[in-house]
């Protein structure tokens, strides 16, 4: 069967178990946490590729990977199921080769699409990952790769020099060209962090996914051995700068805190807007219903939700029941959750269809300076009475 | 067994709110056009073949129906028919349901379904289709007509309405202000499609185009049609006035009507629009209202229905209002019993004050 020959596919790497997330990724992958009352992680890099017209999306998926499937199912919500384009979920499978079986690292992920990407006989792959919450014009980027006659462009922005040990730094000339590069250095030279954004040109990187595999000691991994190695082999590597807003929510404290940047008058991220907008699987839930005796203020509320009580400073999700008497503050209720009445839950992130029980109370106030301990609930979990600071269940 | 649906877009205007607009396209219930809950309806009951007929103002709701992808209906086989007045041949003269079915009976012959569900799209409610036409067979009468009690007040004038004694039918009314007793038609009838066909036919022939008051009433009094009543038990609001339907925006404000119509096992769908949540400023006042996504909140909002992307600004009061798509209520105005269209703007410190059985309608795109 003949397929469209592409200019640039995206290859999204969505496999990651994302065990800094704890219990939230107990039965999801991580790029199908919701985040921000109705969108799930993956919703970032998929609208970012079609807002950049990246219309073939190759998902590669390993852990716990139904919701995620069930979720991304033929890309319509994207746009990705027309007769030209396609969002197409690759696990990984068995066969005949090398290629059979498990991922065992990004590189090893898309070495074994090889065929996959092959099929579209593109000039360019763009490499992403399913744990950032931004918006980007990947094309702005290809084209900065084309115009600097790159093998290899990696998307980069600064980083507090306090911060830069937890990341990949690259370290550039003047041109912006990339000269070294540290993964999770412990004297950094600079703070240009790597934002795990790629843009190669194919036959290069298909050439050192084979070269890659080949080394018994390495790793398979984009980070710790393809990027070095080209660099060692001594291929053009730019950096491109993104000074936009860029949240790896990889954490419970940074998901926490990327969803709570959503909100105000000015927030840190604008996700409101027609211009570039984030699509995500739509529920057929009817509007929000907000009670009499109810009080919100600076909050996310999302349709299909019943408010009888106080919701402060707070992201509610889809379908989510809010008691009457009930409190939330400061925290992040994903959907279907249900708090009964006179619950309270502060400095909380509730996981999908979780329950806080009548008069329960989930996590607490912290006083000023004191760091704040997010109390976390499970997919499904249920909460009678106490869930204490920091806790999960 | 197969069944198709017909929906009737009912493109006579009633008032300024449908004059640009089919009754079908029109907006209720914070994010449905009133078309949803028909198409709605008809796909929970795995109906696949679906024709909408429309004379005129039929734009919107082909924008907004589009393929029928959310109803499952962007089928090659059966799927969605928009038949509009190309379709319904020249003549222009609007006279009744049985001359619209006339002008689209190809659509009705070349259809390889066994019965056919004929509704209006002037009623909201979320019935069970499947249901009525098993009721429908099963009576193995010509005709099944749907019919709620407690609509007829012997005051609204009721398109058709009949009244029974045990299972027998001792009275029909049709364009009437029927009585307590009677049970009005709900404009939802099922038939087998060959009768159809062929009483269409028949009818036209003789100049009778009527569907209540030739099909139904006229063969009733000749003893030449048997009947099958099917009582809805559940809710439906009629939206056949600007006071009924400013009244049945403020239903959905009760959680048993909303619980009922928004039933969960049944979802109403309509058409897909990326919106953000809605944002609740600090300083907001929001009671007892419905509100859709993608809206920022400074102001009060009380008692009302809200669809996408209202603004409503700080210190601005709005009160028994239904406010359609993207109105912008400026700093310091105040509302009470409006209905404002889609994208209308209210300026800062206007004062628009309706009462509830005349609410001040604004039209689609206005400034005040």
């Amino acid at each position: 069967m003949n397929f469209q020959k592409k200019r640039t596919i995206a290859m999204l790497l969505a496999g990651g178990q994302g065990s800094r997330l704890h219990v939230l990724t107990r039965k999801t992958a991580k790029p199908a946490v919701p985040f921000g009352g109705k969108y799930r992680i993956i919703d970032f890099p998929l609208s970012n590729c079609v807002n950049s017209g990246i219309d073939t999306v190759g998902i590669l998926t390993q852990y716990q990977p139904l919701e995620l499937n069930e979720y991304i199912g033929n890309g319509q919500p994207w746009g990705l199921n027309k007769s030209r384009s396609c969002a197409q979920v690759l696990p990984p499978y068995e066969r005949n080769d090398k290629k059979s079986g498990w991922y065992e690292g990004t590189a090893n992920a898309i070495y074994k699409n090889i065929d996959f990407v092959d099929r579209f006989d593109p000039e360019y792959v763009v490499v992403l990952s399913g744990d950032h919450i931004y918006k980007m014009d990947y094309s702005a980027m290809v084209e900065y790769h084309i115009a600097n006659k790159a093998a290899c462009t990696i998307a980069v922005r600064e980083v507090p020099l306090a911060e830069a040990s937890r990341f990949g730094i690259l370290n550039t000339n003047p041109d912006n060209s990339i000269y070294e590069f540290e993964e999770k250095p412990a004297k950094p030279k600079s703070t240009n962090a790597s934002m795990g954004i790629y843009c190669f040109d194919w036959k290069v990187l298909r050439d050192a996914l084979i070269a890659d595999e080949a080394d018994p000691n390495s790793s398979k991994d984009f980070g710790k051995n393809i990027i070095p190695n080209l660099l060692n082999a001594g291929f053009k590597m730019m950096a491109y700068r993104f000074d936009g807003y860029w949240k790896d929510v990889g954490t419970i404290d940074s998901l926490w805190e990327a969803n709570m940047e959503l909100l105000g008058k000015n927030p840190e991220f604008e996700i409101r807007g027609e211009k570039d907008k984030i699509y995500a699987r739509n529920s057929a839930l009817p509007s929000s219903y907000i009670d009499e005796d109810a009080k919100i203020c600076g909050a996310f509320v999302a349709e299909g939700c019943e408010v009888y009580g106080t919701v402060k400073h707070s992201i509610i999700s889809v379908g989510c029941t809010i008691g009457e008497g009930a409190l939330v503050e400061d925290s992040v209720v994903m959907p279907g959750v249900v708090i009964e009445a006179g619950a309270i839950v502060r400095h909380a992130i509730l996981g999908e269809d979780s329950r806080v029980c009548k008069n329960a109370v989930v996590g607490g106030a912290f006083a000023e300076g004191e760091t704040k301990k997010i109390s976390v609930t499970s997919k499904g979990a249920v909460v009678e009475t106490v869930l204490l600071p920091g806790e999960m269940v | 067994m197969r069944v198709m649906g017909i929906i009737f877009a009912n493109d006579v205007a009633v008032d300024a709110l449908t004059e640009k607009r089919a009754m079908a396209s029109l907006p209720f219930g914070s994010r449905y056009r009133q078309v949803d809950f028909h198409l709605s309806n008809l796909a929970a009951a795995g109906i696949h073949h679906v024709g909408i007929v429309s004379r005129s103002n039929y734009q919107s709701m082909m924008n907004h129906v589009g393929s029928g992808e959310e109803w499952g209906l962007e089928l090659e086989d059966g799927g969605l028919e928009f038949l509009t007045p190309f379709a319904l041949g020249n003549d222009d003269r609007y006279r009744g349901k049985l001359e619209n079915l006339h002008a689209v009976l190809d659509f009705l012959k070349f259809a390889h379904d066994e019965y056919v569900v004929l509704t209006d799209s002037s009623i909201i409610t979320n019935l069970d289709v499947a249901d009525i036409v098993k009721s429908h067979i099963d009576s193995g009468k010509d005709i099944t007509v749907v019919v709620k009690s407690g609509v007829a007040n012997g005051k609204k004038v009721l398109d058709l309405a009949l009244k029974m004694e045990g299972q027998q039918i001792t009275d029909i009314v049709v364009s009437y202000p029927a009585p307590e007793d009677y049970l009005a038609s709900m404009d939802l009838f099922v038939v087998r499609r060959d009768w159809l066909i062929q009483k269409v036919t028949e009818f036209v022939a003789h100049d009778k185009y009527h569907m209540d008051r030739d099909l139904v009433l006229g063969q009733w009094n000749a003893g030449t049609i048997s009947i099958n009543v099917y009582r809805h038990e559940g809710v439906a609001l009629y939206n056949e006035s600007t006071a009924e339907y400013f009244a049945n925006s403020m239903a959905l404000l009760n959680k048993d009507i909303r619980d009922d119509i928004f039933n969960a096992h049944h979802p109403i769908y309509t058409k897909v629009r990326d919106r953000v949540p809605t944002y609740y400023g600090e300083d907001c006042e929001i009671e007892n209202c419905l509100i859709a996504d993608g809206c920022v909140l400074d102001g009060e909002v009380e008692d009302s229905v809200l669809f996408r992307d209202v603004v409503v600004e700080k210190g601005a009061e709005v009160e028994n209002c239904v406010l359609m798509n993207k109105a912008f209520i400026g700093e310091g105005s105040e509302l009470k019993y409006v209905i404002l269209d889609k994208d209308v703007t209210i300026s800062a410190g206007t004062k628009l004050i309706g009462t509830p059985s005349a609410p001040i309608i604004i039209k689609r795109g206005e400034t005040v």
